[in-house]
């Protein structure tokens, strides 16, 4: 309960980086991304939820790249979501050379959310790419939150 | 007020069931599908998503402290703040005293993390977004009172976020970018003396920032002059370049001792001049 009202006392204010350059009032998607997030931010080692987001909107089919700077030894989880029930994402990590990085990608019950969990093997800029599939046909606005531990 | 994705207003309370209702029913694991081995990166067809966002000190200071716990109290400096009329320098001082509350939240220093609440919400004054930071700064003072490290980490992040999102709103982008250039210069200062005392090749790693300083070079350069004038942003300036030299690791990612000792030594030189200044 202490910490849903944590997530409730976010600034309303809150704006992502966003890839069209506007600012945007904090929306439902990000709590339904911090909604899936919640049960990782308790307990002995729990995940500590970075204020900073990132959002957009995307297209069926489409990919998009959200750069990140990971250090190594950490554990990072990222949360993607789109408010659409029907869609369905990808989520994967590459490296400053473009190559995929090993992950954990956990899947919801509801298909418009998609975590992935990755220890940082080394220090450096990362690329996490995200996509929407084909399931749908109309661009989803999507939130991307992120933690450590 | 809320508002939802279309930008309507959305009450609260319904957000609040919005919440309840919604549950993770299971979770599996799975390993990467349907996703390219290797993607070209200079492919110019490919769609990045705004700039990387800058790490929060504690980021860099977990993965530090895994290798052993480390003498964070020793970074503390307790620096009285002359405030001017330059509110590009004031920016840089916000990220700093940002980063100094950090530095006493790892080192569990009650009294330390109260002074940055304080000036935390000095410097908001100045920069006009007082009203805003408010509450994240009492919440920083009373939780450090209570010893409760986790909401006071909490309260920092969201404090900086907060500022971020204000000047963002009232169209102050370069202060933003000054904002995030101060933060991270405090970070790197006290990473840096900490690994110049107690050097590993392991803990050098977390130097390896070439990327982001080359992005926050490219932020800097890109502010207009009427943000930049004056010997202390030429030495910012000089100091990025000076940086982006020194933070290039060997092949396992290491980066020298003696490029340990002189990032140490840029950083606390630049955080000096910007207090002193």
């Amino acid at each position: 309960m202490l910490l849903a009202a944590a997530l409730f006392a976010i600034p309303l204010s809150s704006v992502s980086a966003q890839d069209d350059g506007d600012l945007k009032i904090l929306d439902d998607i990000k709590l339904l991304a911090q909604k899936m997030a919640l049960p990782e931010l308790s307990g002995d080692n729990p995940i500590i939820l970075r204020e900073e987001w990132w959002s957009g909107s995307i297209e069926p089919g489409k990919a998009k790249l959200v750069q990140v700077q990971l250090f190594r030894r950490n554990v990072y989880r990222f949360w993607l979501a789109v408010p659409n029930e029907a869609a369905g994402l990808n989520m994967n990590l590459y490296n400053g050379d473009g190559e995929i990085v090993s992950a954990e990608t956990i899947a919801y019950d509801t298909t418009n959310v998609v975590s992935t969990v990755v220890e940082a093997e080394s220090t450096g800029i990362y690329y996490i790419r995200i996509s929407l599939k084909t399931t749908v046909d109309q661009p989803e606005d999507w939130a991307l939150i992120y933690g450590y531990r | 007020m809320y508002y939802n994705y279309q930008g309507y207003p959305y009450p609260i309370m319904r957000k609040a069931a919005f919440l309840c209702v919604l549950s993770v029913s299971f979770i599996h694991p799975s390993q990467a599908q349907n996703a390219p081995g290797k993607i070209d990166l200079s492919d110019p067809n490919m769609v990045f998503v705004g700039e990387s966002v800058i790490p929060i000190p504690l980021e860099i200071f977990a993965s530090l402290d895994k290798l052993g716990q480390q003498d964070w109290g020793q970074e503390i400096a307790s620096r009285s703040i002359e405030l001017d009329t330059n509110r590009s320098r004031t920016a840089m001082l916000f990220g700093l005293v940002v980063s100094e509350g950090f530095i006493a939240v790892q080192a569990k220093d009650k009294e330390a993390v109260k002074a940055s609440g304080r000036e935390v919400l000095r410097l908001a004054g100045s920069l006009g977004v007082a009203a805003s930071v408010e509450g994240h700064a009492n919440s920083i003072i009373n939780a450090a009172g209570r010893g409760d490290w986790n909401t006071v980490r909490t309260e920092l992040d969201r404090t900086r976020q907060t500022v971020l999102d204000q000047m963002k709103d009232l169209r102050d982008e370069e202060l933003v970018d000054l904002v995030s250039l101060g933060g991270w210069l405090g970070g790197t200062e006290a990473l840096a003396a900490v690994l110049k005392k107690n050097y590993s090749v392991e803990g050098s790693d977390l130097l390896n920032q070439l990327d982001l300083v080359k992005q926050l070079k490219k932020d800097f350069n890109g502010l207009p002059k009427r943000s930049k004038r004056g010997k202390l942003f030429s030495q910012v300036s000089k100091t990025l370049d000076h940086l982006e030299s020194l933070m290039q690791s060997d092949s396992s990612g290491a980066i020298s001792e003696g490029k340990v000792i002189e990032i140490s030594l840029a950083t606390s030189n630049l955080v000096n001049a910007i207090y002193e200044s």
